[in-house]
């Protein structure tokens, strides 16, 4: 995967490190998404809002059960098709605005960031923003598939029980924002899920070609570990 | 949040404080003086207590320029956090902000030894410049730090 670290080492072994030069910038970047620093509010106008003054929106779960619900009755088999959609619509503005927060609070492109800020960084914002626990997962990284795994998801939570899994919002999310973070044309498909009796939604990312079999698998009813075998497997 | 005063003045809203809540109260306010004083030394003397410390972790290890970097950064973020914790009396401050962030950036930079020996040394560079009474107001917020760093041990799966 086309993930690099890309913090430089500057090798000089033998300079005393100086921590007058660790605070040169005056600033030592912390945890950005804290819940009590990014969440505030505007009570006299009804309005949450983020510590950069962008609009929050709490959604009560039975509107989100309301959606399915609705989309199911609307257009029936194609609500999966519609979420995911709108997954993708909305992971590609969340990208853009993780990124400009994330360079704006560390000035510095967000390229210059190490891999590990980025990943915490996008925990915590994940966390705070009540989407429940994203887990980035490396052990398919050599074989050219990234694991998300998202734990305590509402989305998945407000789904309706299903024999597949139903979280094809944040399938879409994940889709777009890993293929803008990678600038090349991810797949996401998703093995387990909450509203399947799973303990947590998990997603493979990785190019279109090489998931190609995943839904067959994924329909059989296989769990997550073994639809991976068979994927490396195949080659 | 639950800066003492905010808490006290959340538990007042239906009623007047009881007379444990006002000395509590009296209690903050009187030793806001000595607060004021350990934290303008913490923040004007911060690279005077950590370099001493830096240069002692150098010697004591063989970690790269890099990690020791990292490591110095943790450790000036947890005191600017306990500094802050301790001005306002607030002991969860600590855990709130840094749970989320201190034992994942810790697992991912792999600092965890490192920064324990930091705080090792950071505990007595303190103990050189504060007082014990003053140190008393560091403690709790300081070992919540500390257990952040120690809870980070657990299996990463940021294999980067």
């Amino acid at each position: 995967m086309p993930f690099d670290v890309l913090r430089v080492d500057l090798g000089e072994n033998y300079a005393m490190v100086s921590v007058a030069d660790l605070l040169m910038d005056g600033r030592l970047p912390g945890n950005y998404f804290a819940q009590d620093l990014y969440v505030r509010g505007s009570t006299e106008l009804g309005l949450l809002e983020n510590r950069r003054g962008d609009r929050l929106l709490a959604i009560p779960e039975p509107l989100l059960q309301a959606i399915y619900t609705g989309l199911e009755k609307e257009t029936g088999q194609a609500s999966r098709l519609v979420l995911y959609n709108c997954g993708r619509w909305w992971g590609k503005n969340f990208y853009a605005r993780f990124c400009e927060e994330l360079a704006d609070y560390y000035q510095q492109p967000l390229a210059n960031l190490a891999m590990a800020e980025f990943s915490q960084a996008l925990q915590q914002c994940w966390k705070t923003h009540g989407w429940g626990q994203i887990k980035l997962d490396m052990t398919y990284r050599d074989q050219g598939f990234l694991g998300v795994d998202i734990w305590h998801s509402p989305f998945t939570k407000a789904a309706p029980a299903s024999q597949t899994p139903s979280g094809d919002l944040e399938r879409g999310i994940l889709e777009i924002f890993f293929s803008q973070l990678t600038g090349r044309e991810l797949c996401c498909a998703q093995t387990s899920c909450l509203s399947k009796g799973d303990d947590c939604n998990r997603f493979v990312l990785g190019l279109e070609k090489r998931l190609q079999r995943l839904s067959s698998l994924v329909a059989s009813g296989q769990p997550h570990s073994s639809i991976m075998q068979t994927l490396i497997q195949q080659g | 949040m639950t800066f003492k005063p905010d808490s006290l003045m959340n538990s007042s809203a239906q009623s007047y404080l009881d007379p444990n809540e006002l000395t509590a109260l009296s209690q903050y306010i009187s030793s806001i003086p000595e607060r004021i004083a350990v934290y303008r030394t913490l923040r004007d003397q911060e690279i005077a207590i950590m370099q001493p410390v830096a240069d002692a972790l150098q010697q004591h290890t063989q970690a790269s320029d890099a990690r020791l970097e990292q490591s110095l950064c943790h450790g000036l973020m947890v005191m600017r956090h306990v500094a802050m914790a301790m001005l306002l009396d607030d002991n969860h401050l600590v855990e709130e902000r840094l749970k989320g962030w201190l034992p994942d950036i810790v697992n991912v930079h792999d600092t965890q030894n490192l920064d324990q020996q930091l705080f090792q040394l950071l505990d007595q560079q303190l103990g050189r410049v504060f007082n014990p009474s003053q140190l008393s107001l560091l403690k709790p917020s300081l070992a919540q730090a500390q257990a952040l760093i120690a809870a980070s041990s657990g299996p990463s799966l940021h294999a980067f």
